[in-house]
């Protein structure tokens, strides 16, 4: 008998979350429909204020950014809480899957999934903000939303390790939400914010992708400062090993 | 000839900051057989099952499954095990194949697919493979988290309530699949609260606030049972005698009017749990 690599059973849960994600259509659809709604919404707003297309086109990158990454967050957060009160987590460790793979597989599987999101709600952007990106461009705004919503997948992971339940995600959901809002530069440049925000802001994933757009918006590349780009991955990796480290076995 | 048992537990203890869990429990389970762990609701059959698949920390004690310690090396003792939690934890959205294949994915990549035939002819749910979860009923969904727990090649099968739940059929089904396990080399731990289930094993341990009551054959403990005999008389009137004493007191009892003379056999239930009561 061969017995399954770690990346053979990394693939089968991956496998497994996709096949589930599939077959909860009504869940998938509300995925893409709600992130496009809340963008048209902006739109109509961003029209009445009279706000110019320039400021709009902005706000649109940094909205899709900010509706990706927090829908990531949500997902995961409780979808690994689900499954700890489930049991069905105790018992893939028991059967034999191990805490890297398990947390590798919602990763990847999820990525799947944001990634085709990132892809649907950018080209609706696209069209309703005039955006007027070239294929470059837009290839470099979806790095970052794409690297963004890794970020935020592995944080939702970690959370889930201090829920007993769904309910007790709830309180995180502000706590994202609104700093991602205020402190991470997509409203208000955070050098204007006094010390302790600009500490706060440093806490906030939002504020890193804020940063490398920041970049893209004045020298229309995102690696202008390749100090800032490398931040979102690397970030993103010490999450990942902090929930890999904190994903628990028993209640 | 001396064989080292499948599992060997020494003096473990489970401490919690409030409960002990399990209060120095020691037993030893032949391999290649079926073993009951018997005992009322929370009376650590649970705590034990997860201390065996090192899923649980011990406070103290050792734990030796297939020779191998499951709180040092749980990953590799995990390979040759089968484990059923007492939750039906399976994935509603998936198929019945889908669960049962995930599962076994864990363990085998040849040959996968042939095995999750076989395991869901075993649970008899062949017909159902490709229903979700959440279309069949309870005692469909024991049976697909039994086929989720023995799709693979395994050396121990550790079953947590694997029939409560489940009609009398269905059970009897399940225990006939347990004995073939069994006879195919596995040794067999099943948890029950149900007294009834004890005749089904060759060993049990009874089970009561963390401690072992008793660990013996059903046999031996059929026989702890009193017995009496039971004389009722054609004038209505009934004398019971221990049998210990019977042939001293019948020869002077039946000089009466005896009907009949029935032998009682104290049930097994009443024997476990006046052996539970003893243990307080």
């Amino acid at each position: 008998m061969s017995a399954p690599d770690a990346v053979a059973k990394t693939g089968a849960i991956a496998g497994r979350v996709l096949r589930q994600i599939r077959g909860n259509r009504r869940f998938s659809v509300a995925m893409l429909v709600i992130p496009i709604a809340i963008l048209f919404l902006l739109k109509v707003v961003f029209d009445a204020l009279g706000v110019p297309a320039p400021a709009q086109r902005r706000f649109a990158v940094l909205g899709v950014a900010y509706l990706i990454h927090f829908v990531a967050f949500l997902l995961t957060a409780l979808v690994v809480v689900g499954e700890r009160v489930q049991g069905t987590l105790g018992r893939i460790f028991i059967a034999g899957y191990r805490r890297g793979e398990i947390v590798a597989g919602y990763l990847v599987s999820y990525t799947v999934f944001a990634t085709i999101q990132g892809i649907v709600v950018l080209a609706v952007a696209y069209g309703l903000f005039d955006l007027g990106y070239d294929a470059g461009e837009l290839a470099q705004i979806f790095v970052v939303v794409w690297l963004l919503a890794v970020f935020m997948m592995a944080l939702g992971i970690l959370v889930s390790s201090t829920a007993r339940n769904e309910v007790q995600v709830i309180p995180f959901v502000p706590a994202i939400l609104v700093p991602a809002l205020f402190l991470s530069g997509m409203v208000v440049d955070v050098d204007r914010l006094p010390i302790w925000a600009q500490v706060l802001a440093r806490f906030t994933p939002l504020y890193y992708a804020v940063e490398v757009f920041g970049g893209f918006f004045s020298a229309g590349s995102i690696v202008s400062d390749v100090g800032s780009f490398l931040l979102l991955p690397a970030l993103a990796l010490v999450v990942f090993g902090l929930a890999t480290a904190t994903l628990r076995e028993e209640r | 000839m001396v064989t080292t048992p499948a599992i060997s537990v020494d003096a473990l203890l489970k401490r919690y900051p409030r409960v002990t869990a399990l209060d120095g429990i020691s037993l030893d389970i032949p391999t290649g057989c079926i073993y009951g762990l018997v005992g009322p609701n929370g009376a650590g059959k649970s705590t034990l099952i997860k201390c065996l698949v090192g899923a649980l920390r011990p406070t103290g004690g050792s734990i030796r499954v297939l020779s191998i310690d499951p709180t040092e090396d749980r990953w590799r003792l995990r390979r040759r095990i089968g484990y059923m939690p007492q939750e039906i934890a399976l994935y509603d959205d998936l198929t019945v194949r889908q669960n049962v294949r995930f599962f076994g994915s864990a363990h085998m990549r040849h040959g996968l697919d042939d095995a999750v035939d076989r395991v869901l002819a075993f649970v008899a749910l062949t017909d159902r493979a490709d229903a979700a979860i959440h279309t069949l009923s309870g005692g469909m969904r024991q049976r697909v988290s039994l086929a989720a727990a023995l799709v693979h090649p395994l050396d121990v099968a550790i079953l947590d309530e694997p029939t409560s739940g489940v009609d009398p059929e269905l059970r009897r089904a399940f225990w006939d699949g347990f004995r073939r396990l069994r006879d195919g080399g596995a040794t067999v731990i099943v948890s029950t609260h149900q007294m009834s289930e004890v005749v089904e094993c060759d060993r049990v341990a009874i089970l009561d606030h963390g401690r072992i009551v008793v660990e013996e054959t059903p046999a031996d403990l059929i026989a702890r049972g009193a017995r009496r005999v039971r004389i009722r008389r054609r004038d209505g009137t009934v004398e019971e005698v221990p049998v210990g004493d019977y042939r001293q007191e019948l020869p002077g009892i039946l000089g009466v009017d005896v009907e009949a003379i029935e032998l009682v056999q104290e049930p097994l239930e009443d024997v476990v749990l006046r052996l539970i009561g003893g243990s307080r």
